[in-house]
Parts: structure tokens; sequence; C-alpha cells
């Protein structure tokens, strides 16, 4: 058992924090979820991309660093303690990026890695639809077989991103006579194209972050298919487990807030609210510890699997937490900064499946219990 | 950086946890709560022999000279045995508080110790007594101190209270003081700061002999938590109402994912605050309450959990359910309550001095 960083990773952490220290933009940036600030962030994205920082997990031939999770633990401590802007890329470098590295062709990845490391293409998920949310498998959305390619057609709802970015990935049935989890197929579409119609939905925080993406008769070639097709579910599923896992949201970004949360708490004396902040401080430093364990775990050789519907439960209500009790510190001089932080973390336990769907999964597929 | 359990960590909890399987079933834990004798058994013995007893034990002195971090997975065997008897105090806390004598005895099994914390658990079978009085460490016989019986939600956890303390002969190296006979308390002007055989402040002695045993305990929390979360598990697959196994209904799955993810996110910072302990981090003290708080509450859910999903046979005494439950609230009081261990952490965060994450 050994807690004790290496020289190498101390190197690459001062390396990190000088670099965040020298460019991190001095005030926030406007909402991503706006067409100015949307551009902005795909511009920090590229300032990033600039450093080989802004997709370290991934190897270098595609833009990255070959970091392990350890590098990557580090790196996103310095991210966030450095309050630096949030990642506008981050279902394309995050989510699809190691979707398309497991299951992707080589020319796939060749095309598709390193515009997304760059923030060229900038992702949206195409997953929920109006009647299939947390019940995924009932999606209805259909890929139709024409000559080498497909035909799209349907809507897909609630798809963070979409209103700006520039392509999307989803599961459509292209196997008519299959149901459920079968006869889906994971495909790669560029929002430009024809017969797709992007409609922004108004958020709760009043911005248009998320959209419904219609999809009339849209044409898609062979090479827009991830995986095998009709194996869209399993492919899927590797994108859900690192959207689940520590991997989406790290310890640094809530550690980042925890730090935070113990300032205001100094200032009060109000003795409930004090320990509800250091309770939260520690939950952040289990958080940590745990990704710590797991790193070490995942360099023995062990696969992830439906552990990562712990890690997102836990995450996700902590962050709730946190801002819940900042909230309720700082009364009336509440900041603009907990107040969007706030109301993006009421989005945590939804997100990437709801929190009732992970304790589903954790009940049956950790614990064993039956369906 | 590798924050992962050793080869050697796990081959030491798997000898624990197999000597455990063989010699401590559940009717021998419910044994000692009907007999005294019972609480160093057939367990106790197997335990010297897999060298628990003296693991922290100096090798000149007959044990295998481990530290605290080499033990944390053997620990949560015991909490999933739900061992009974003073094992933390004997093999945990004592060998910080004892001199020479008595560490041989440890290692070699034929000695438990008491240590008062405040209460003197098992204080009745134990063949040492340790007692903090003011600045000084009072090493006593049974005998020597009139014990005072406490409540115990345990009913293998015998509490006692110390009351008057009647040396014998002096002279004796058991006696940690040259203390004149009375009660037990800071004001009796017990002298001495210090004890035979024994080269350190009693202040210091007491903090790691503290800190060493709050680790144990919460790592035994964590065995106890995963025991009760399989036992519920199996009792909600089995278990049918409905035409169906409860376990197949939301709220019983979503009430033991919770207990799965507390006991989870538990179990690391009990490893880090071991790591920490050993290393004699500067963060340890903090560390050592945090593992005490998270591996408390998660057990203490664990606990809520399993005796709900049980439903009313998790009430009776006849399933061995209620044993590991009573353990569990026993020891989330044990070497400092959550309130003591949140106290610590508060201070330590809310304090003047700058919080350090380590590493």
């Amino acid at each position: 058992m050994d807690l004790v960083f290496t020289e190498r990773q101390r190197a690459f952490r001062a390396e990190v924090r000088d670099w965040l220290a020298a460019h991190v933009p001095p005030e926030p940036l406007p909402s991503m979820d706006t067409e100015t600030g949307f551009e902005r962030h795909r511009e920090w994205e590229r300032t990033l991309a600039g450093a080989r920082l802004s997709a370290v997990s991934w190897p270098r031939e595609h833009g990255g660093r070959d970091a392990d999770l350890i590098d990557w633990l580090i790196f996103e401590e310095e991210y966030w303690s450095h309050g630096a802007p949030g990642r506008v890329s981050q279902n394309g470098v995050f989510l699809l990026g190691p979707t398309l590295m497991a299951h992707g062709t080589e020319e796939q990845k060749r095309r598709l890695l390193p515009r997304m490391a760059r923030a060229d293409d900038i992702w949206a998920q195409a997953w929920s639809e109006p009647e299939a949310g947390s019940d995924l498998a009932a999606l209805r959305a259909t890929a139709t077989p024409d000559g080498d390619g497909w035909r799209l057609t349907g809507q897909k709802t609630w798809s963070s991103r979409a209103a700006h970015a520039d392509w999307c990935f989803g599961l459509f049935r292209s196997d008519p006579g299959a149901r459920r989890h079968r006869g889906l197929t994971y495909f790669l579409v560029p929002l430009t194209a024809d017969g797709v119609t992007v409609r922004p939905i108004a958020q709760l925080d009043g911005e248009h972050g998320f959209a419904d993406i219609f999809f009339d008769d849209v044409y898609a070639p062979a090479g827009q298919v991830l995986g095998e097709p009709g194996a869209g579910w399993r492919v899927a599923m590797a994108t859900a487990g690192s959207e689940r896992g520590i991997t989406l949201r790290s310890p640094g970004r809530f550690m980042a807030t925890s730090d935070r949360l113990l300032a205001l708490a100094r200032e009060s004396d109000d003795q409930t609210l004090r320990d509800a902040a250091v309770r939260a401080w520690a939950d952040a430093d289990a958080y940590r510890l745990y990704a710590f364990h797991a790193a070490a775990r995942a360099a023995g050789g062990a696969e992830p699997g439906p552990e990562a519907s712990l890690t997102k439960v836990f995450w996700s209500e902590l962050d709730l937490r946190m801002h819940e009790v900042a909230l309720e510190l700082l009364g009336p001089r509440v900041t603009a900064q907990w107040l969007d932080g706030f109301l993006f973390a009421l989005a945590g336990p939804i997100y990437a499946g709801t929190n009732e769907i992970q304790r589903n999964i954790i009940a049956e597929r950790v614990l064993g219990l039956p369906r | 950086m590798r924050f992962a359990v050793t080869e050697d960590q796990r081959l030491l909890a798997g000898a624990v946890g197999e000597a455990l399987a063989a010699t401590c079933p559940p009717a021998a834990v419910r044994e000692a709560g009907r007999d005294p004798a019972a609480r160093r058994a057939a367990a106790w013995q197997a335990l010297a022999e897999v060298g628990l007893l003296g693991a922290l034990v100096p090798e000149e002195h007959g044990g295998l000279g481990l530290t605290i971090a080499d033990t944390v997975l053997a620990y949560v065997e015991t909490g999933r045995h739900a061992v009974p008897g003073p094992l933390v105090e004997s093999a945990v806390a004592a060998p910080s508080l004892v001199g020479p004598d008595w560490l041989v005895k440890l290692a070699a099994g034929v000695a438990t110790v008491s240590v008062a914390m405040p209460h003197l658990l098992d204080a009745d079978l134990a063949d040492l007594l340790v007692v903090r009085s003011g600045a000084a460490i009072v090493l006593a016989e049974p005998g020597e101190i009139t014990l005072i019986p406490n409540v115990s939600i345990d009913a293998t956890r015998r509490l006692f209270s110390a009351g008057p303390y009647r040396p014998g002969p002096p002279g004796r190296k058991t006696h940690g003081t040259e203390a004149a006979g009375g009660a037990l308390a800071s004001d009796t002007g017990i002298a001495g700061g210090f004890h035979e055989g024994f080269d350190r402040p009693v202040e210091h002695a007491f903090d790691q002999a503290f800190d060493r045993a709050a680790l144990a305990t919460a790592a035994q929390l964590i065995g106890l938590g995963r025991w009760l979360l399989d036992a519920s598990v199996a009792h909600a697959r089995r278990r049918r109402q409905f035409g169906a196994a409860v376990g197949s209904f939301q709220a019983v799955k979503h009430r033991l994912a919770d207990v799965a993810i507390a006991l989870e996110f538990a179990a690391p910072v009990v490893y880090r605050a071991a790591y920490a302990l050993t290393h004699r981090t500067p963060t340890a003290r903090r560390d050592v309450a945090a593992a005490k708080i998270a591996a408390g509450e998660a057990a203490g859910g664990a606990a809520r959990g399993a005796l709900q999903v049980h439903g009313a046979a998790g009430y009776t005494g006849e399933l061995d359910l209620h044993l590991w439950l009573t353990r569990v609230w026993a020891l989330r009081a044990a070497w400092g309550d959550e309130s003591l261990h949140r106290a610590r952490l508060r201070d330590a965060l809310l304090g003047d001095s700058p919080v350090e994450r380590l590493p």
C-alpha cells in the first residue's frame, strides 16, 4: 500500500499547474450553453489541445499523452482547483473517445479522434427519446439499409450540447424484427447532415444547453457506424460505463468545490452547516481515495464493470449536497458561481442514467438481487 | 502511488478469515454472550496461531513486528466474523501501553488485556487492566481494581467502570506507577509519567494506542457491514412475498444499493488511515477520525438496512443477525464515538492551520 506520488507524477502535476496558472482565463467564460459561450469554450479547448492537455488519457497518436488513470486524476485535480472552464468537449473526449478506441475502425479513429481532441468537432449525445429515457431500450428511432449505408429517422431529445455541437452519437433500431436491446446500431452523425433538424430546448436555468434532434431520412454511410451493426447496445454500454465511472466526473472537480465550501464554513458560526461542510469535504476526499484505489485495481487488470454505478450515485449526490450547504451558508450573499453550480448539480442525479436506474444496476448486477 | 492491498496483507487476512471460519461460527459468537469464558475460546487460540495477536508486537518480544497497515484487512475479517473478546484492546491497543513481559504473553496468546476507553471491555476475564490516571498509566492485575458493571448493548461485550484501586505488593513489574490506593481519577496524585520498561511519554503512548485501536475498530465495522450486506442480499433473494422474492422490489433494492455504496466508499478511507498511522503523517489523527466516522456510518446503515430487510425475523434472537447488529452499535461507540471523531475532524478542517491533502 503506497500513497506517495512518484517523481514523474509530481513533475507532471507541476507542469500542469504551471501551464494552468499561465493560461486559465482570469474571468469565467460566458455559459457554454450560449452561442458565444460555446465558441469561447471551443477556443479554450484548442488552447488546451495546443499543450496536449485536452485529452491527456488518450494515446499520443490521437493527440493525448498516454496518461494513466493516476496522471489523469492529477490533471483533473489541478484543472478544477485552478477554476478552469467547464469542458464543452466532454461528450467526445471522455465518453465517445474511449468507445471509439475500443470499438472503432482504424480509419474512424484517424478521421475522428484528432478533430475531437482539437475541438474541431464537438459532440453531443443522442440517447434519450421522448418515450425512451430511463428505459433506453424502448427507443424507436430507426436505421434502414440503403445501399452501402443507412437511412436514419426518428427523434432524440434532451441532448446536451446539441444546440451548438457539430456531431452526435446515438442508437438506432436497425432490425425491425428484434426487440429491446437487440437489433440496435450505434451511429455517428454530423448535425449538419441533410434531414437533421436541431431544436434547442430551454432549461430550468434559462439556457438552451440541450435540444431535440429530428432525423428525417438522414443518410449515414457505413463509415458512420461504430462497432458492428446490431451490436449497438454493447457499444453504448461502454460509453455509459465511462459516463458513470470516474472518467466523466473526477474527484478533482468535487475536491475543488469542497475546498471552497470549507472556506465558507470557516466564516460561519452555524454548527450544523459547519459540520455538513466538514462532512462533504471528507466525502470528496473519500471519492478521491476510492479513485486511487480503483486506479490501482485497474492497473492490476480489473475491468470496469457495473461498479461505475456506485460512483455515479456517490458523486452526483455529493455535488448536490455541497451546493445546498453552500447556498444555506451564503443566504442572501449567494454568488453566480454557487448558483450556477447548484443548478448544474441538480441535473447530476438525472443525467447519465438516473440514480434510480443506477441503484437498480447496483442491486441487480453488483449485489445479485433478482430482476 | 499504488493504493492497493499488498499480497502479504491479503495473505494475512486470508489466514485470519480461514481461522475464524473454522473456529468462530455464529454459534461461538452467541455462546460468548452466555458464557464469559467463551470470549476467549478456540478463536482466540487460532488468532494467536496465525499471528494476529502478536502482529504489532516487535519481533524481539515474540511478535511479527508488523505495522497497522499490514493488519488492516485482517481486522476487516475479524469484523466479518464478529469475533468476540478484547481483541482490539489486547492486540492493537495494549502493545503501545505495556512493557516487554506483557508483550511476550500477548504475542503468545496467553494473556488478554482490557484498556479503559473509558470502559473496561471484558475486564472480567482480562489478565491485565490498563487505566489511564492523569499523567500516568496504571497497569493493574485482576482484583486490584474494583469493577463496576456497565450496561452494554452487545451481550458478547461486557463493560465495566474502574472502581477503587488497591495495588498489590510494591515492586511488581506490572505496576506502572508507585501509586497509592484509592479512586482512579486525575486528582488522585498518582505519580510518574512513565512505567517500567516503557520509554515513551504516557500521553504519546495513549494517543498511539487510541488511534490504532480506533482504526482497527473502523476496519472491523467494514467487515461487520459487509457481512450484514451479504446476509441481507441472501435473505432478500430467498424470502418470497406477493409471489416474488422481496429482493426484486425496488424499495428493497435501493436500500441495499445505498448500503453497498457507503461501504464501498468507506473502505479506502480506512485503508488510508492505516497508511497514515503507519507512516506517521501529520494528518494521521484526522484520517483516523474520518475512517471511524465513515466506517461507523456505513456499518450503521448496513445494520439498519439488514434489520429492515429481514423484517420481524431479524428482530428475533433466534436469527444470528442480532449478534452482528449489536456489535455494530457497540463498536460505533467504542474507541471514540462519532461525536468525538467529528470534533477532531472539525478542528483539523476548520481550524487556523491550512488543510493539507496527502499525498
